[in-house]
């Protein structure tokens, strides 16, 4: 890299050993295209140049930073940076790593051999709904009168049917969810819960998982998946960077 | 979550792969690092380094009428008797094109300004980036 006495950003997508080699044609978010390391003692920085002429957070800086990073956690631990981690040269060793050394080092034992699988599940929707109905004799009831009525007298019953519809949506996600995550839990590590967005959503769970297991995780998560079919759709993302599994206590 | 699918892995199992690698929709890349990752202190001043950085703001979509009057459509439209084996394809098939697919009525809505490029792309990639935030979304309680 060229020296300059002008500042000099860099970006950093994460913390890996010194020891890792990084995988073959990495494409970076800024203009030189590449990926590096800065090497401090026992870690090192994986960095590139930042964007110039543009703000950075572009849909393609988004993708390169999760693409570095999930290469990488392919064949080695790897903490992720939250993007976007911009920090000068020099501070990369003088303010990241020198003075972090032990606390990196302790995160990188935990991540050793493991990998990050987030699992998503959302409601058939139609399957669903018929469970709702006919478990439920207030919403079944208010049905049938918004059917009996002309649609345009039917306005306030058909809101406060939906919003019955989506409460009782809520609730029985809560439960299924502790059970899809329970019937998992057993072949990860971690798990982290992420919230929910819309009412048919029913789980958002990543899982830290051995990669020696990771078939046997797999297999599980098909198997969980097969018993739900028709009902819940699963969806898995991964392996991926343990971007969930960095939080420190 | 996401409205895209891809299927990749084992191929014709019951669930849903999606490989990492970027590679996969971009409402999956938001979902799954942002604001995921080891923060450090340092990261903070970037304005030292003279780099302008999109911020990334996450809208609050309060569960609306609009979802409750879906949902009422979806359930109102559906037929009951379906599976005990009354035979009404015209019902059925209006009941398929009325399941409310795809509107993400999410809670959170990352703004598509924060994503730059993607404003570019049409509503329906900009519906592929709303994403809950961390906190259980709770507002249309209140």
């Amino acid at each position: 890299m060229m020296e300059t006495d002008a500042v000099k950003p860099t970006y950093v997508y994460g913390l890996m050993r010194a020891d890792t080699t990084l995988p073959e044609g990495l494409a970076g978010l800024g203009p030189s295209g590449r990926v590096t390391t800065i090497v401090h003692g026992p870690l090192a920085a994986i960095v590139s140049d930042v964007p110039v002429g543009r703000p950075l957070g572009m849909r393609g800086d988004l993708v390169a930073h999760e693409t570095v990073l999930d290469a990488v956690a392919g064949r080695a631990a790897v903490v992720p940076m939250r993007f976007p981690a911009v920090v000068e040269e020099h501070a990369v060793v003088d303010e990241l790593l020198a003075p972090n050394e032990d606390r990196f080092l302790t995160l990188l034992d935990g991540l050793e051999n493991r990998i990050q699988f987030t699992l998503t599940g959302r409601y058939e929707q139609d399957a669903v709904l018929r469970e709702i109905l006919e478990g439920d004799p207030e919403i079944a009831g208010l049905r049938e009168k918004i059917r009996s009525l002309p649609e345009d007298a039917t306005y306030y019953h058909r809101v406060r049917l939906g919003e019955l519809v989506v409460q009782a949506l809520e609730d029985r996600r809560d439960v299924e969810a502790a059970d899809i995550v329970d019937r998992l839990g057993p072949f990860a590590v971690t798990i982290a819960s992420n919230p929910l967005g819309a009412p048919e959503d029913v789980v958002n769970t990543a899982f830290l998982v051995e990669r020696k297991r990771r078939r046997e995780f797999e297999d599980a998560v098909e198997s969980v998946g097969k018993a739900l079919a028709g009902r819940i759709r699963l969806r898995l993302l991964g392996p991926v960077a343990p971007y969930d599994f960095v939080d420190e206590e | 979550m996401s409205v895209t699918t891809q299927r990749g892995g084992a191929g014709n199992g019951a669930v849903e792969r999606a490989p990492g690698g970027g590679s996969s929709s971009l409402a999956d890349v938001v979902a799954l690092i942002l604001d995921k990752g080891l923060v450090i202190d340092i990261f903070v001043r970037v304005s030292l380094v003279g780099i302008e950085i999109l911020t990334i703001d996450a809208r609050i979509v309060v569960a609306s009428v609009d979802t409750y009057l879906r949902f009422a459509e979806a359930t109102n439209r559906l037929d009951l008797y379906e599976k005990g084996g009354k035979d009404l394809p015209e019902l059925v098939q209006s009941i398929t094109e009325g399941g409310a697919k795809g509107k993400t009525t999410g809670v959170i809505e990352a703004a598509a300004d924060a994503v730059g490029d993607m404003l570019a792309r049409g509503r329906e990639e900009r519906e592929e980036v709303r994403r809950p935030v961390r906190q259980r979304p709770r507002e249309r309680q209140e």
